[in-house]
């Protein structure tokens, strides 16, 4: 596989994660996102799977909160402010 | 000094956030100008700017890289307009991205403060109650903190103590996300990203101490 291809998989197994996480939330839930507006769960998800601004605006949203999560970013924030 | 335009969901929410702190305002005795609505436009901005010089400013609405908008997207400060009218003076922009390089240039300089956003500044709502923010107590979590930083400035705090106010309470609501998260709450995960979002995004750029 070259690089490019490896970095095709990356990318499209990043967007199914996304997705199954968008697909967990309840559909009453909207989110807005400053000017770019007011988004259903359904819509999120069109967003996402047509790669398009604000579904890499979600991606990268989802992606820094994992990485803060798991590098435990997060705990010692929690720790410091707490 | 206070603009809030209102004619989408996301202006409606921050309209009336941005209206609680007006009523804290006239507790504190504090005097100011508020343009709600279609006010919140560049000629009745600029003109009170240029005549009364507030010291603190408080902007809310849709925002970008290089400026921040008021009724209807219409640009009312941008790199290239309005921004002198900004110099010395002390900004909250509760908006997307305006750190990035507006806040930059509005303080460079000078001894002004900008408190804003790296991020897209944003938040979940229940579209259950979305035509009453008031009852929203989704949106609550997200828009409390931000109401935060203005609630202290008003009180003489200097943008560092308000920011870390702020910021402290995205931490004590992370922690209640958390907890609702354990109930299984569904989509709680989704609100600790968002919320992680703003919390990270948010930054005080120039003059750390000045106040109001």
């Amino acid at each position: 596989m070259t690089e490019e291809e490896n970095k095709i998989k990356k990318e499209e197994g990043i967007k199914e994660l996304v997705l199954a996480r968008i697909n967990f939330m309840p559909s009453n839930y909207k989110l807005s996102i400053g000017s770019e507006g007011t988004f259903t769960k359904d819509e999120l998800i069109q967003q996402v799977s047509a790669g398009s601004e604000i579904g890499n605006q979600v991606i990268t949203m989802q992606m820094n909160f994992i990485r803060a999560l798991t590098s435990g970013k997060l705990l010692k924030t929690i720790n410091q402010n707490g | 000094m206070v603009t809030r335009p209102k004619y989408d969901d996301g202006t409606e929410y921050l309209s009336y956030y941005a209206s609680l702190i007006l009523k804290e305002a006239n507790k504190l005795n504090i005097i100011y100008k508020d343009f709600p609505g279609k006010q919140a436009n560049s000629r009745e901005i600029c003109k009170y700017l240029k005549k009364k010089n507030p010291k603190l400013i408080f902007i809310n609405g849709h925002g970008n890289v290089d400026s921040l908008e008021g009724d209807k997207g219409e640009i009312i400060f941008s790199v290239d307009k309005n921004i002198g009218l900004l110099k010395n003076k002390l900004v909250y922009a509760r908006a997307c991205h305006a750190a990035i390089n507006f806040g930059k240039k509005m303080v460079y300089g000078n001894e002004g403060c900008f408190i804003g956003y790296f991020t897209p500044f944003s938040f979940w709502m229940d579209s259950r109650h979305s035509a009453i923010p008031s009852k929203d107590n989704l949106a609550k979590l997200f828009l409390e903190p931000s109401n935060e930083i203005v609630s202290f400035l008003m009180k003489g705090n200097n943008p560092k103590i308000s920011d870390k106010k702020s910021k402290k309470m995205m931490i004590d609501n992370i922690k209640k996300i958390l907890v609702m998260e354990e109930k299984k709450e569904p989509g709680a995960t989704r609100w600790l990203e968002v919320l992680w979002n703003n919390f990270e995004g948010q930054k005080v750029i120039g003059n750390e101490y000045l106040s109001f």
